[in-house]
């Protein structure tokens, strides 16, 4: 018992209240608390790719598929699917006895109007409305998804579990406009939202919900059993890690999602903590150009700074000297995808600043300004930040180093200006492993001009071999594209890629049940008393 | 004087449109996006300029601003662009704890700093006033942060007697309820004590060398009713001004004391509105601490007659 649980007993006890202080520790067991890696200000899954609001997603509503560890889709909501027609036909089946929190039953029109909505916003999700011909509900248990041709991603999208999985909610909910955000947190997942005890900012609480009916086979990522372990769970909004830290070392929480590196040595002394890799694949680091703005407009200068480029430095700047928390990755596609591969990477082992900024030279750099925007207020992402400054500096580069905090940078990012009409050259930013995956996930890899995501990269081939990569009919082809996009990726730079690194969760030793997946998934988990 | 009150009130509405204005303008003017913020950092720039403009966040800088004024004028501070509840429930929920630590911290400040600055006057040159200055300088010199981290380290997590974060509401029992704000109160109220001891000591050695306290001393007065009958009582006008103007010290203090005990108040708040430029809610808290400003300030006014009944309004 901790010195000041016995001080409150005695004060209790003194009073005559001690009777309530041990139901009190009993029924607080009962309660999980969680340190959740930022705030939930967003309830809708689909109108925000933020991640926090994913994990809020996955504990309130269900999907019809999920995704296990091996990268494979599994009936989640679905009993079982059947595929027709040379894979032009796809029925699926609901499993009995689905419930929303609000008592009504599940029924394939709550899904068809589900997967509308999703497929309207999610880059994966429109591959499949492009190609389809109809998704309709053939009953209240069955929907029929038929495609103009066979596509044989189907499953995969539906069942993704990176940003934006197709989310199962309410038909009348699910019929929002998908660029109007819903208030509604109505699921059919294991927890209930607990609308009246939110407090964004402070506290969301979830309660568990009774009606839910969990898969029989393991849990496994996204798929298998979803169990609400926990009679309730409350979120616990606290921004200063050094808080966090000092709330998860007195038991005032129990589960803390992203420890600062720094921290990670306390919590392990600590006998009470423990702390684990939760996440197997990790965050992968990015040093993103603007393709339209000069400089970096020059695709031999992004070549050139690339020769400079050492991935240990970065991932060593953003956690610490523990190398079992790091590994360099010189692939456009995350460590763990089975599109991973090494190949054309060479230019980015050369780990020279001679020879970089000869290359530089050689482009024609003749000391432009280049605008580096740097996010003060993210200390991954000002890690990473620094070490790329300091790089440019020692290759002469003439820096103008622009501290911001995340707010401004993702305003200041959407600018195509030239940089002295508030346009910038070079940003940072981190994914999780999932979002690198492949052709489908990897936003950053998209090379359609101003259409593509922030830098506005331009390749037409490399967009040929995304739509080729989409119609492969196998996962060997899919590997042999995936390796052409990346040769192409390292022709044309994107962005360079700064390795993977590992973000521990740390928990009390009486938290049980944690799945470890790069999803964070906060169903399962137990407390005892 | 109910003239003057009234007079006094109706001053605040120009004042508080101006500061609609100023606060308004500011965020239109600062960098920042609350579209690309609420996207998410996977989101295209085309979904982002639509949420821009689902949100109105298109429109000219004037037909915001009268839209704003317009929804003001029907005390409707609007709706919070990231969680869409309204302005008022989110400060309602917010303003608990926020008027809880305030106003422990300035009894604690009060009933710390005036004695110990009327006893450092008495004791001046003495240990006692050199000490009293000492802890001054320490408090406006350390960093409500580093105050706050220190306690929370000794008293929560070395010796294991306190709470290191949170707040309990006043309806759930008093003694958690101070067992939560007792740290937060003291680390906010450091440099108010300062400021105020340093006023009380400075207003009460120029009290305790008039004529009227010789007189009193001759007369065979005690010291306690010399003190503080005849010396705090004239020394109280700038000692209230103080404790007054310290009310905006405590509204910038209490920003980062949230945030270092992790108590969800006004404070913690307004930071997470203005790094999302959560627009309607910055607006929305800062033209409650402005008015919760400009009403001490009057009331500070009002309490001078008690303390000088020459004052009159």
């Amino acid at each position: 018992m901790r010195r000041r649980d016995l001080l409150s007993a005695a004060i209790a006890g003194a009073a005559g209240l001690a009777a309530p202080a041990v139901l009190g520790q009993a029924s607080a067991a009962r309660v999980l608390r969680i340190v959740p890696q930022a705030n939930l200000t967003s309830l809708d899954p689909i109108w925000t790719t933020a991640t926090i609001t994913r994990t809020h997603a996955y504990l309130v509503y269900d999907t019809l598929a999920g995704m296990d560890s091996s990268f494979q889709p599994r009936p989640q909501m679905a009993q079982g699917w059947t595929i027709e027609e040379d894979g032009r036909v796809y029925t699926f089946t609901l499993r009995d006895g689905l419930r929303f929190h609000n008592g009504e039953k599940v029924t394939a029109r709550d899904v068809v109007a589900s997967i509308k909505r999703w497929w309207a916003r999610d880059g994966f999700g429109q591959e499949i409305a492009k190609r389809h011909a109809a998704l309709v509900a053939l009953d209240d248990r069955r929907l029929r998804l038929t495609l103009q041709k066979p596509f044989v991603l189907t499953l995969k999208a539906l069942g993704k579990a990176n940003a934006s999985p197709c989310f199962v909610m309410p038909e009348r909910v699910a019929n929002t406009d998908p660029h109007t955000q819903i208030t509604s947190a109505i699921g059919s997942g294991p927890y209930r939202f607990v609308r009246e005890e939110w407090n964004p900012g402070s506290r969301v609480v979830y309660a568990r919900f009774d009606g839910y009916v969990p898969r029989q086979e393991p849990t496994d990522w996204t798929a298998g059993a979803k169990l609400g372990n926990a009679e309730r769970m409350e979120w616990h909004i606290i921004p200063d890690p050094a808080t966090a830290g000092a709330a998860l070392q007195s038991g005032k929480v129990d589960f803390w999602e992203i420890p600062l590196h720094d921290l990670l040595p306390v919590l392990r002394r600590n006998r009470n903590i423990e702390v684990v890799v939760r996440d197997p694949i990790g965050s992968v680091g990015m040093l993103r150009f603007n393709h339209l703005v000069a400089p970096f407009d020059n695709p031999a200068l992004r070549r050139a700074l690339r020769l400079a480029v050492d991935q240990e430095n970065y991932l060593r700047a953003v956690v610490g000297d523990d190398p079992g928390m790091y590994a360099t990755s010189h692939s456009f596609w995350s460590r763990g995808s089975p599109m991973h591969t090494e190949e054309g990477s060479e230019p980015l082992r050369v780990k020279s600043l001679d020879r970089a900024r000869a290359a530089l030279r050689g482009a024609g750099y003749a000391e432009q300004r280049v605008v580096q925007l740097h996010a003060s207020d993210f200390p991954t992402l000002a890690a990473l930040s620094q070490v790329t400054a300091d790089l440019l500096r020692r290759l002469d580069v003439n820096l103008e180093f622009v501290a911001i905090d995340w707010g401004t940078v993702v305003q200041r990012r959407a600018s195509r200006e030239p940089i002295d009409r508030g346009g910038w050259n070079i940003f940072h930013t981190t994914w999780s492993g999932p979002d690198w995956f492949d052709s489908a996930s990897t936003l950053a890899m998209r090379a359609n001009g101003t259409e593509a995501w922030f830098g506005w990269p331009t390749s037409k081939r490399m967009e040929a071999l995304r739509e080729q990569w989409f119609e492969a009919p196998n996962e060997p082809e899919q590997k042999r594209i995936a390796t052409e996009i990346q040769r192409e990726a390292f022709r044309i730079v994107p962005h360079i890629p700064l390795g993977h690194f590992l973000s521990p969760s740390a928990h009390r030793r009486n938290v049980t049940g944690v799945i470890k997946s790069p999803i964070v998934l906060f169903y399962n988990m137990s407390k005892s008393a | 004087m109910l003239a003057y009150v009234v007079r006094r009130i109706l001053a605040t509405i120009p004042v508080m449109l101006v500061v609609a204005l100023v606060v308004f303008s500011m965020l239109m003017l600062a960098p920042g996006d609350p579209a690309a913020v609420i996207a998410g950092d996977q989101a295209t720039p085309q979904d982002v300029e639509r949420i821009r403009q689902a949100l109105g966040l298109d429109r000219p800088f004037f037909v915001q601003f009268a839209d704003f004024l317009w929804r003001l004028l029907h005390l409707d501070l609007g709706t919070s662009i990231f969680t869409n509840l309204p302005v008022t429930h989110m400060i309602a929920q917010r303003i608990e704890p926020t008027l809880a630590l305030m106003v422990l911290t300035i009894v604690l400040a009060v009933s710390v700093a005036v004695p110990l600055g009327v006893v450092a006057a008495w004791k001046a040159g003495s240990w006692i006033d050199r000490g009293v200055m000492l802890f001054a300088v320490f408090g406006f010199s350390v960093p409500v942060f580093v105050v706050g981290y220190l306690l929370a380290y000794f008293f929560a997590l070395e010796w294991e007697l306190l709470p290191v974060q949170g707040y309990t509401p006043l309806g759930e029992g008093f003694l958690p309820f101070l067992e939560n704000l007792i740290l937060p109160a003291i680390a906010l109220g450091t440099v108010y004590i300062a400021l105020i001891a340093r006023i009380t000591r400075a207003t009460m050695l120029e009290v305790l060398a008039q004529d009227y306290i010789r007189t009193a001393k001759a007369k065979g007065l005690g010291t306690r009713p010399i003190l503080f009958l005849h010396g705090l009582k004239n020394a109280a006008v700038p000692i209230s001004t103080v404790v007054g103007i310290g009310i905006a010290l405590l509204i910038g203090g209490a920003v980062v004391t949230e945030s270092v005990f992790a108590i969800p108040g006004l404070g913690r708040l307004t930071v997470d509105a203005i790094l999302r430029r959560d627009y309607p809610v910055i607006q929305g808290v800062v033209l409650l601490f402005s008015f919760v400003y400009v009403l001490i300030n009057l009331l500070i006014d009002l309490l001078y007659t008690l303390f000088d009944p020459r004052i009159r309004y």
